[in-house]
């Protein structure tokens, strides 16, 4: 699926996915209240989100392979070149990056950005996991990645700084029902992960682009597959001088904390 | 779903450049530096014979406070240091109790929940910052006639080497708690000295005076009515001594009777802060320990950042290092947000004693105290209705 019509037909879906929600909510609102003692009190401030959470691994064959996707992009900038030289009148459009991190401090220089075949091998170098673990709450949501930093995100409407230091900002926000990181880098590397489940749960996109000093990206689209792992035997909690302490599920710690 | 290069980029314009038009204004947070009037090595001054009687003041510790953050200033994972914050309020008073006893400058030192009418001295703070590596408190001490003795911020910082290897402790190695030294034990020492130095300025006339208004505050505490003209405020806004019932009115002796049964009780409150306190020791020094590390390492860190010259190389190794420092940094903060949750984990059994101690009464430390007086109260009263029957028969 491409361009505007891929783009229209997702919106579609997605605004028939909140005309459900309204739905389903003024039918609950107006239901008489039965057994209100068992129904979860929902809050109402916090935007439902779709269900990430579950353990996903890499589907290879719907994933990009990065090599591939590094010759079909150079193909097709070496066929842009070649069209507007053969067109030099026409006016050049340059991709602007999505954030300018002008002002973040970070060390910078005013060279040229890094080349797109250094952008492929850092994207290949930061999606090598194969599997991917997510936990969602009512407020927020966190995806491990193994070597890498788990990213969590809350569900609110308002773009969240989730980490800060000299090395970098990570920031992260929902584009309809689609969650996206954006990490700033220095000398103006950023690095977006947008995360996309289907309407199933049982397929999630996770597209990475990178981009260099606001040259145009690199993108590498993964997608993901459920799968059921084993229900853990085990109740644990971290102490700082214990470790992990665990027990049988469904046994109360505490007493184990005691003692 | 494919992605041409022309129509995907410009996708990703528009939806990052609405959705994350915030971001433009994200700043790096640049280390605060702020000046800390550091209290230096300070010796206790400890008393080598027991001061005379009028200066035996009776000390209460409140449970520390810590200023609330704005909820703006919240990234995610910081509610698990404001719990740790919280702990501490409840055990540094401990910390300050010691110290005050170890001088023997004083008589009774307690840490209580709350202000308390029936001491004659009384010391408040406010966490202003607490890590492994600083310590920063601001400190008030006010007398029962409503004097201030003292305002102001204690600062000290540590070193590694003031945390022993035994605080990593482990099943071969356990924490020494007889041989530990408190690394910021030159704040509650200087504290005491200040103290000290504030009593010795007012003398034995005004010290005298304060025990007989302490005497007073309470009672009228038990009974405001009936000792509502003990006590007169002065214009600089402190109590004074109006008037004293005789010392063989039956009032007084049962005034004594019930402020020695509330201080049985605040003497069991402190217990409980001493049982607490014993209980987490190991476990937050161990803690500290952690966080002068992580304060350590992040400093180191920030030190390579600054020196790194990032720009010099856009090739793959460069980009790979920039997002490994990022990534790792990362890590270690993650972990070290684990650790803090994993000790406030560790506490909670702790807390949760504490505030379950007293039989019969309920909630928390706070609560209960309150309560407490409430029954002394009730019960002052049931006893003062008592005797009047009795008389008039």
């Amino acid at each position: 699926m491409t361009g505007n019509a891929g783009i229209l037909r997702r919106l579609s879906r997605r605004a028939s996915f909140f005309s459900a929600i309204a739905t389903i909510t003024c039918f609950a609102l107006s239901v008489p209240a039965i057994g209100q003692d068992s129904l979860q009190q929902l809050d109402l401030d916090l935007p439902l989100r779709l269900d990430f959470s579950g353990s996903w691994e890499k589907d290879f064959r719907r994933s990009d392979n990065w090599e591939d996707e590094l010759s079909r992009t150079l193909r097709i900038r070496q066929e842009s070149a070649a069209r507007q030289q053969s067109s030099p009148g026409s006016s050049r459009i340059r991709a602007t990056p999505p954030i300018s991190v002008g002002n973040i401090n970070l060390p910078r220089t005013r060279r040229r950005g890094a080349s797109i075949v250094d952008l492929a091998r850092l994207a290949e170098y930061i999606s090598r996991q194969n599997t991917i673990e997510i936990k969602q709450t009512r407020n927020e949501i966190i995806i491990e990645r193994s070597g890498e930093a788990a990213l969590v995100c809350g569900v609110e409407y308002d773009l969240q700084r989730t980490f800060a230091n000299e090395h970098g900002v990570e920031v992260c926000g929902w584009d309809g029902q689609q969650l996206v990181f954006q990490i700033m880098l220095p000398d103006d590397l950023i690095i977006m992960h947008r995360f996309t489940v289907s309407s199933n749960q049982q397929v999630l996109n996770l597209l990475t682009s990178i981009y260099s000093k606001g040259g145009e990206p690199f993108n590498l689209i993964q997608a993901f597959t459920k799968y059921e792992t084993p229900r853990d035997e085990f109740n644990c909690i971290q102490t700082l001088s214990r470790g992990q302490v665990c027990n049988q599920s469904g046994a109360d710690l505490s007493g184990v904390l005691d003692n | 779903m494919r992605y041409s290069e022309g129509t995907s980029s410009n996708w990703l314009m528009c939806v990052a450049t609405s959705l994350l038009l915030a971001g433009c204004a994200q700043t790096i947070p640049e280390p605060i530096e702020r000046h800390l009037d550091l209290v230096g090595d300070v010796p206790l001054n400890r008393a080598t014979q027991t001061p005379a009687d009028y200066a035996l003041l009776e000390v209460g510790v409140e449970i520390f406070t810590a200023p609330q953050k704005e909820s703006e200033d919240y990234e995610i994972g910081d509610w698990v240091f404001d719990e740790i914050i919280q702990k501490e309020t409840q055990f540094l008073p401990h910390l300050l109790k010691n110290t005050l006893i170890d001088s023997n400058q004083w008589g009774a030192v307690r840490v209580i929940p709350e202000s308390d009418p029936s001491l004659d001295l009384f010391i408040r703070g406010e966490i202003i910052q607490s890590n492994g590596k600083t310590l920063e408190l601001q400190i008030q001490a006010f007398d029962s006639s409503g004097r201030e003795w003292l305002n102001r911020v204690y600062a000290d910082q540590s070193i590694q080497e003031e945390y022993p290897e035994s605080t990593r402790f482990t099943l071969d190695d356990t924490f020494d708690a007889a041989n530990f030294v408190e690394p910021f034990q030159d704040i509650y020492n200087r504290l005491a000295n200040d103290l000290v130095e504030v009593r010795s300025n007012l003398g034995e006339q005004v010290l005298t005076e304060l025990n007989l208004v302490t005497d007073m505050l309470y009672a009228k505490d038990l009974s405001p009515d009936t000792f509502a003209a003990s006590l007169q405020e002065t214009e600089d806004g402190l109590l004074r001594i109006d008037r004293l019932p005789s010392l063989d009115d039956p009032m007084i002796a049962r005034v004594a009777d019930m402020k020695y049964r509330h201080h049985l009780f605040i003497d069991t409150v402190d217990e409980y802060y001493q049982t607490l306190y014993d209980d987490i020791q190991p476990a937050y020094v161990l803690w500290r320990r952690y966080s002068i590390d992580q304060l350590t390492e992040e400093e180191t860190s920030r030190e390579e950042a600054g020196s790194s010259d990032y720009g010099n190389s856009s090739g793959f190794l460069s980009l790979s290092q920039r997002y490994d420092r990022f990534k790792w940094s990362k890590i270690f903060e993650r972990e070290f947000t684990d650790l803090a949750s994993g000790f406030n984990n560790e506490l909670a059994p702790a807390f949760l004693e504490l505030n379950s101690q007293v039989h019969g009464l309920t909630g928390t430390m706070e609560q209960q105290y309150r309560e407490w007086r409430g029954i002394l109260r009730r019960l002052f009263e049931l006893e003062n209705s008592d005797s009047a029957t009795d008389s008039s028969n």
